[in-house]
């Protein structure tokens, strides 16, 4: 047990609502890990895209007073949702290069902004600070003969300079962290386009198409299913896959995991406590063909 | 050979319109030299009537009333590739963010409404809940967008997956929101903040 990893845990609103099953793998996968999480008290929504689309300085003071919250927390900030992540480093960024912001959000939240507390994907923590032989050796059911792929999306990596997760168009991280559940990855097209995020209320049309591209690349690379690692393409690909068959004629049969329900189930967390039953594309069929469950 | 100056930059670039662009964005429209990289990798380009590098290239000409007329502003997905393969280093999404507030802010004249309302449920949720609650905002979406039957199918699946919650959960720091929405307002008020 590493009694001295500890997170200031930030779930985001999504894990706590349509992402529950996110939410619960990664403290059940952080408690087999022995790593501690706490949750931050009384966290507020970040703003995500609605917020900096039309209100920046709303989103950097949003952004900004949830990260004097996590200082109640010791440890570094951890994050799910890759928007939630993406908004909190666009927030220590903006505000370190700009004074004037800086003195506006300061205002707004009536107190001097944190930039120096590290927030850290949940990705970053597994690859870099447990580390992949930590992983590797959490491991009791290797995900063996499982063909993953493994899909980014916009927020985890891009633009240069916000969020420094990995190499900005050509990550590996993830597919790193799968390998160490002893898995396969696959290369394939689709792994950094945009899947539609959240015209999925305004303009669900849009995701039907940008979502369908992926889940085509996926499914002729060979994968056997998607890994992700944010609630809003999770709910794009997964929630919206049969729909997205019909309209194009297709048939993917493509479960869609969160990374942390795929590293839970290898390290024998089970169906249950990795919330395997709320994913909408039954991944029942093919961890049972793979003798994983 | 004599030297041309370009006649964008001495009288186009003191537009007002141009100057709160580059303010919000902190990136400067004049470094765009039209290569067409950020379109060519923009996903919503297709959705657009005016995609990314001829927003950019109509802001240099002080043509600003013909973005904020259309939709292509309301379609970026603020993906944030525009701004990663820039050679010139313009943060295209910034400038996006920025035009939408011009528009929004003035309660602007574009056609695209659907993505603004859901925009304006979700920050209203804030104010009001502190968290957002993805039932309640698809709820309130399709009852104010006057499409009742959107998404039907994908709700009594969604309930009994356990993904949509109704209730709202007690925040402590609902006050702390209220201050920060009123004290941006009144910042705005005062002229101190755009
Ligand atoms: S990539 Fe940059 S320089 Fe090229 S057209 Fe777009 S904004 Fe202009
Ligand atoms: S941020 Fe917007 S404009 Fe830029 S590439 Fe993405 S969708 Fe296109």
């Amino acid at each position: 047990m590493d009694k001295t990893l500890n997170y200031a845990y930030y779930p985001g609103c999504s894990l706590h609502a349509s992402a529950g099953e996110y939410d619960l793998s990664t403290r059940e996968l952080f408690n087999l890990l022995g790593v501690g999480l706490t949750e931050v008290p009384d966290w507020f929504c970040c703003g995500a895209t609605p917020a900096h689309n039309v209100d920046e300085l709303l989103s950097l003071s949003l952004c900004a007073k949830n990260l004097e919250l996590a200082e109640q927390v010791d440890g570094d900030v951890a994050v799910a949702c890759a928007a939630c992540f993406s908004r909190l480093k666009f927030t220590q960024h903006t505000l370190l290069e700009d004074e004037t912001k800086r003195r506006q959000v300061e205002k707004a939240i009536d107190a001097p902004a944190r930039l120096d507390g590290k927030v850290k994907h949940l990705l970053e923590i597994l690859a870099r600070d447990i580390g992949l032989e930590r992983l590797a050796s959490a491991v009791s059911k290797p995900l063996s003969g499982v063909k993953v792929a493994c899909y980014y999306g916009c927020l985890l990596t891009r633009p240069p300079d916000v969020p420094n997760l990995d190499c900005v168009e050509a990550p590996t991280i993830m597919e790193r962290v799968v390998e160490a559940a002893g898995a396969e990855t696959v290369p394939w097209s689709h792994r950094m386009e945009c899947c539609g995020a959240n015209f999925t209320l305004s303009r669900p049309g849009v995701v039907i198409q940008l979502s369908n591209a992926i889940l085509d690349s996926a499914k002729s690379s060979g994968a056997d299913c998607v890994v992700v690692a944010c609630p809003l393409c999770h709910g794009n690909l997964d929630m919206r896959q049969k729909e997205i068959e019909g309209v194009y004629n297709a048939e993917y049969g493509l479960p869609v995991f969160y990374i942390t329900q795929l590293l839970a189930v290898a390290c024998g967390a089970g169906a249950e406590k990795s919330g395997l039953g709320a994913l909408m594309v039954d991944p029942f069929p093919l961890l049972k063909v793979k003798n994983i469950l | 050979m004599k030297k041309k100056k370009m006649i964008i930059s001495s009288q186009t670039m003191e537009l007002d319109v141009v100057r709160k662009v580059e303010a919000l964005s902190g990136t400067s429209v004049r470094r765009c030299f039209q290569c067409g990289k950020c379109s060519a990798g923009c996903p919503m380009a297709t959705f657009m009537e005016h995609p990314p590098n001829r927003i950019v290239r109509l802001l240099q000409l002080g043509q600003w009333q013909r973005i904020l007329a259309g939709r292509s502003i309301w379609y970026c997905a603020s993906c944030e590739t525009c701004s990663t393969r820039c050679p010139n280093k313009v943060h295209l999404a910034s400038i996006m963010d920025a035009l939408r507030k011009l528009s929004w802010d003035a309660e602007g004249p574009s056609k695209e409404s659907y993505v603004q309302l859901a925009n304006r449920l979700f920050l209203e949720n804030i104010r009001s809940y502190g968290r957002q609650y993805e039932m309640r905002l698809a709820a309130v979406f399709n009852v104010k967008s006057g499409q009742f039957l959107k998404d039907l199918m994908l709700g009594p699946k969604l309930i009994s997956k356990g993904k949509l919650k109704m209730f709202h959960q007690k925040n402590r720091n609902m006050a702390e929101i209220e201050k920060i929405f009123s004290r941006i307002e009144e910042m705005r008020k005062k002229g101190e903040a755009l």
